[in-house]
């Protein structure tokens, strides 16, 4: 009797806890639920006053529209070639680097460590003039290679190699004994050896420069102008109508295009992302 | 992570000095060997980075006109330029503004959330993805939902109306507006820092916190006293993130009042975007990204000279 009384008495103080977390959910999850609700209206029940929660009529025919107005599906191959693209050349410079950093250590790699993380400093927003000029002389606008190269070597770069250097710096010494004892040659040491046992700061590194392309506005903004060429974030710009104002309907349905698919991702690598996206919170 | 970022950065590795166990004819080849992994990712940086900020400093010396292609070198003018806009004093306001807010609030707000996730609760994950979820949306389509919801006669003019109170005009320029800004762009990373700040404090050591609790401290005095020093770390890094991320809420000012009405509502950043690419007048865009790119460094650098003073360290 006692003990279920206690249970009961432990059960109730949390009630007050649930309550706040409740609420604060509701600030974060209230827009999403919002948007999606938007998406569905038709446009008289998108401008209704006061508003609706649950559509009286549930418009499919919305998210066709995006297509119709926009193409969508290129600007989200557009996005996710970048973003692939944008991994691929951070990573192929960002692991090299830090293994370098880590476990080789030439001569000077203290000021070249310091050198290389210096990027974490630089906001994009100040270079993106020069950048500019520079991709324009060498025809380079309205292609995908300003916003891989220049986004890779300034901006993920230096956060993956730092991610890297910490992966590797922790693992013992010994292993790199033993393999030189084996007559391992330095690659196949670095390849066979160290690089399967830092899997998990790969997938950070993954997971944050891809959150990092494909979150970028100004500079595909900048770089990018056939309708054909551009990114997700630019293309949700765009389904204004001149005349009539923002058409909320179809411009939710865009919005929550864009949402989905990463929602969808993180339920099912919710581990990954979040160590991903802390690591990478050095630049957020 | 927090504590790793703080405590080993700028240092070397700890097994660096090691006389004596490789050979002179082995350095060589090693070095070799470590430069040659190091050369792709150096020499891109100092390639591109000489590019961004050497164009950057020259273009800012500069009067460009885009349209006939041609440039004239005209000393510090931009310079004194943005000393004599009488904009200006009101886009330094509204960036620091931002600074200041998003920076301490940021930093109080995620410190707040996390211990509130901390609570070993039934279905406490569910909370925790909630509030990450923002952070993986782009920031384009936070600020367009945001925009939906803040329309005039949306769903905020509602619900104030329930409690007879509007409407506000939300982003009509003022500090109302201002405002609006700093929630739009708290709640959207905020889930990142409420996970630093929850690693760092799973890592809190439970003995320190039952030997405080024996020795006759409160919830207050165990936190400020035994939990506070060992996240200090993670504290120091939110703080200079969103100190960072602060210099740009250059998306939201875009997507919803395009820094109006005037300049009400630009900070810099957004005012360097208008100037470049909207009234082609590079030159002086560049000496305004000259000075973004100080401020910034300036606000890091003062940051990370006075982490000693700030970070508690086990060591010491």
């Amino acid at each position: 009797m006692r003990r279920t009384d206690r249970r009961v008495l432990r059960a109730l103080r949390t009630i007050p806890s649930y309550m706040l977390l409740a609420l604060v959910s509701v600030a974060f999850i209230g827009p999403i639920v919002w948007m999606v609700s938007g998406s569905l209206k038709s446009r008289n029940e998108v401008l209704r006053y006061p508003p609706t929660l649950i559509p009286e009529e549930f418009r499919w025919d919305n998210y066709a529209q995006v297509f119709e107005l926009q193409p969508f599906d290129r600007q989200f191959l557009n996005s996710i070639v970048i973003m692939a693209l944008v991994c691929a050349l951070t990573l192929a410079v960002a692991i090299p680097a830090g293994y370098a950093l880590a476990r080789v250590r030439p001569r000077g790699a203290a000021a070249i460590f310091l050198l290389l993380l210096s990027g974490i400093f630089l906001p994009p927003e100040s270079v993106i003039i020069p950048l500019f000029r520079f991709a324009a002389q060498l025809g380079w606008i309205d292609t995908y290679i300003p916003l891989v190269v220049f986004t890779a070597t300034l901006f993920t770069a230096p956060v993956a190699m730092f991610v890297m250097r910490q992966a590797f710096v922790i693992l013992p010494q010994e292993f790199e004994e033993a393999a030189t004892l084996d007559g391992a040659s330095r690659w196949r040491t670095m390849f066979r050896i160290f690089l399967p046992l830092v899997k998990p700061s790969i997938a950070s590194a993954v997971v944050f420069t891809a959150w990092y392309s494909w979150n970028q506005f100004l500079e595909p903004l900048v770089y990018l102008r056939s309708r054909q060429m551009l990114t997700v974030p630019v293309a949700l710009t765009l389904f204004e109508d001149p005349l009539a104002g923002p058409r909320w309907n179809i411009q939710m349905a865009a919005t929550t295009l864009s949402v989905l698919p990463v929602l969808i991702v993180f339920l099912f690598a919710q581990r990954q992302i979040v160590s991903g996206l802390t690591a990478g919170g050095l630049k957020s | 992570m927090g504590s790793q970022v703080v405590a080993s950065g700028g240092s070397g590795p700890r097994a660096q000095r090691r006389p004596g166990r490789r050979g002179p004819s082995r350095d060589a080849g090693r070095d070799r060997f470590g430069y040659l992994l190091l050369a792709p990712q150096t020499l891109g940086l100092l390639l591109i980075g000489a590019v961004a900020i050497g164009g950057m400093i020259e273009l800012s010396f500069m009067k460009v006109n885009v349209l006939a292609g041609t440039r004239t070198f005209v000393g510090l003018d931009n310079y004194a330029r943005i000393l004599s806009d009488p904009d200006m004093g009101v886009i330094l306001f509204n960036t620091f503004f931002f600074v200041g807010l998003l920076s301490v609030a940021g930093t109080i707000v995620s410190l707040g959330l996390a211990i509130l996730l901390n609570q070993k609760l039934p279905g406490i994950n569910v909370f925790r993805a909630a509030i990450f979820i923002p952070a993986l949306i782009t920031t384009v389509a936070w600020t367009l939902v945001w925009r939906f919801i803040l329309q005039p006669q949306g769903l905020m003019d509602s619900l104030t109306a329930t409690v007879d109170a509007g409407p506000f005009p939300w982003l009509r320029g003022g500090w109302l507006t201002l405002i609006v800004f700093a929630v739009i762009q708290l709640t959207k990373n905020v889930g990142i820092n409420v996970m630093i700040f929850l690693a760092a404090l799973q890592g809190v050591r439970e003995d320190l916190i039952d030997a405080g609790r024996v020795d006759g401290a409160g919830r207050w005095t165990t936190f400020r006293h035994i939990v506070l020093p060992q996240i200090s770390p993670a504290i120091l890094m939110v703080f200079m993130l969103m100190v960072a991320g602060s210099f740009k809420v250059f998306e939201l000012v875009l997507l919803l009042t395009n820094g109006g009405p005037g300049v009400q509502t630009t900070v810099l950043a957004f005012e360097i975007f208008r100037q470049a690419f909207r009234l082609n007048d590079l030159g002086y865009a560049a000496a305004l990204s000259v000075l973004l790119f100080s401020l910034v460094l300036a606000a890091s650098a003062i940051i990370w000279l006075s982490r000693r003073r700030l970070v508690f360290h086990e060591t010491n």
